[in-house]
């Protein structure tokens, strides 16, 4: 009587107990990671706490984080944390999307006419060569020591950057997707939207997240040289005046503005390509 | 009526030549050409590898210009084509690439999901609707190039090496598909392969291509009755032919080899 019940178990169970051990374990696994993932930094900054206020290290060089904590709390206070990060972000934004936009632009009509290319191509990668920071200067003298010279330092990062990579993009897409579309009816404007557009997408991406972490680099480069105001003279001035809890601040707000910006980045990309997302899960 | 139909030519190809330069040399990819494709016939074109089959499956298609001779198409031609590497549109889902044609033609978006369900559903994806090609196995991927065709009810469907990509049993899987989609709606194919197998199996006729400067080496009628199978494959009419071609294509391999 047991005996029909039993081979039922016997035929389902070890399977279903099988599936159930491994779920279980890739997400003990998955937890674990997060916990990982969380403990490392916090348990350093409590060894950073720890040993910068017992004097094991520099504790006017190595400011412990409650201190750093704050100070920031005091810089938003009077003001000069929120305006430095609201002018460095202007900069910032203002320079990555005229500059990405008509580097976009250029760098598709450079992949699709072969004149233009031959033109213009070696032109830009020289220009890209030369370290956009050092042309500073130049735009210093040219535009005075205003906005736009900052603006366009981190304009011509992203536009070279995004200008490379959409033109990489067009000339790379498969010739079968675009014999494919043009087989299938789509034609002149039809073939660019439908076809040469989300085709080059995936390297307009690629583009916008180096960019987005070179302008980062170049907006603060040019802070520290050639403004009294940002994040990067933040970081300078406290260097000069001696203030490493500041700096500390400083450092720590640049480092999350990036994070916030190719973290806009990325939620675009998944946004408008879906298509890669499920690809990247797999 | 079939009797009639035979005799409707919708694609007349007359002395095909085809010169390539590659690496700034010329070289003959297809040397005088001849080729009719009558309403509801099925060709299947089969040669050596690199012998010009695919560059003249797209110069019938219309994709690609002959260096000299003359392309004929019947009024009003509609003609779709499944690719090799099933050229499906990676940023588009099951049903969206489907409906492709369809939107580039201007039908509106209600009557294109209606007709590209339809045949999501012959070819055995529904439930994918709105999976991304990605995602897909390639047999799966191969019944939605197939579809994407369908769809668009063409007049000609011209297949360049459709089941290239696929193992042994999916390619089986969708030879059937295949014969019973055609049997169902009789449209007029052209088939580039290289598997002997399924240009009898499918084709009302076969064409044997020489090797390079590609020529019409043999045109060969299939006699087995259809609806066909698998089954077919044992036939003694299907394996004499098949001899036929097999002698046929090694010479031409023998000799590509030696000239090489």
């Amino acid at each position: 009587m047991t005996e029909v019940p039993l081979t039922a178990i016997v035929a389902k169970n070890p399977i279903d107990a099988e599936l159930n051990r491994s779920s279980q374990r890739s997400r003990r696994l998955r937890q674990r990671d997060l916990v990982l993932g969380i403990a490392t930094p916090v348990i350093l900054l409590v060894l950073w706490q720890i040993a910068s206020s017992t004097g094991l290290i520099d504790a006017k060089i190595f400011t412990p984080p409650t201190t750093i904590f704050s100070t920031a709390i005091t810089l938003i206070h009077n003001g000069v944390l929120t305006h430095d990060l609201g002018i460095t972000s202007l900069r910032l934004v203002v320079g990555f999307v005229l500059g990405g936009a008509a580097g976009i632009v250029v760098g598709i009509l450079l992949g699709i006419f072969r004149t233009l290319r031959a033109a213009f191509s070696p032109l830009f990668s020289a220009l890209y060569a030369v370290p956009q920071i050092a042309v500073l200067p130049l735009l210093l003298v040219i535009f005075g020591i205003g906005e736009t010279p900052k603006i366009l330092t981190v304009a011509a990062v992203s536009f070279f950057v995004l200008e490379i990579n959409a033109m990489a993009g067009v000339r790379s897409i498969d010739p079968q997707l675009i014999e494919a579309g043009r087989a299938y009816g789509a034609r002149g404007r039809r073939l660019f939207w439908h076809v040469l557009i989300p085709g080059t997408l995936p390297a307009i991406f690629t583009g916008l997240r180096v960019a987005a972490a070179l302008a980062l680099v170049v907006v603060t480069a040019t802070e520290f040289v050639a403004a009294n105001s940002g994040l990067g003279y933040l970081v300078w001035n406290s260097w000069q005046l001696f203030e490493p809890n500041e700096m500390y601040v400083g450092l720590i707000t640049i480092a999350l503005v990036g994070v916030i910006l190719t973290g806009i980045v990325e939620l675009v990309a998944r946004r408008v390509m879906p298509w890669s997302r499920r690809n990247a899960r797999d | 009526m079939t009797g009639g139909d035979q005799d409707e030519w919708l694609v007349r190809a007359r002395e095909i030549t085809k010169v390539f330069t590659t690496h700034g040399r010329g070289v003959l990819a297809l040397n005088e050409v001849d080729l009719t494709l009558q309403r509801g016939s099925f060709t299947s074109l089969i040669g050596p590898s690199g012998c010009g089959k695919s560059t003249l499956l797209r110069i019938v298609g219309g994709i690609e210009s002959p260096s000299q001779g003359t392309i004929e198409h019947a009024q009003s031609l509609k003609i779709a084509f499944v690719f090799q590497d099933h050229a499906l549109f990676p940023w588009l889902t099951v049903l969206d690439n489907v409906a492709f044609g369809l939107k580039m033609a201007g039908v509106d978006t209600k009557e294109r999901n209606r007709r590209s369900q339809l045949w999501i559903e012959r070819v055995g994806l529904a439930g994918f609707e709105k999976t991304f090609p990605n995602a897909l196995s390639g047999g799966m991927r191969q019944r939605l190039s197939i579809a994407r065709a369908f769809v668009t009810e063409p007049d000609i469907l011209l297949m360049d090496e459709p089941m290239g990509a696929l193992d042994e049993q999916t390619r089986l899987l969708i030879q059937e598909d295949l014969i019973r989609l055609w049997e169902e709606t009789r449209k007029t194919v052209l088939l580039v392969t290289h598997s002997i197998d399924e240009a009898i199996l499918l084709g009302d006729q076969v064409m044997v291509m020489s090797r390079r400067p590609g020529r019409i080496k043999a045109s060969l009628p299939v006699s087995l009755e259809r609806p066909r199978t698998l089954h077919d494959m044992a036939d003694p009419r299907f394996v004499t032919l098949k001899d036929t071609i097999i002698n046929d294509l090694h010479d031409e391999v023998m000799a590509s080899m030696e000239s090489r």
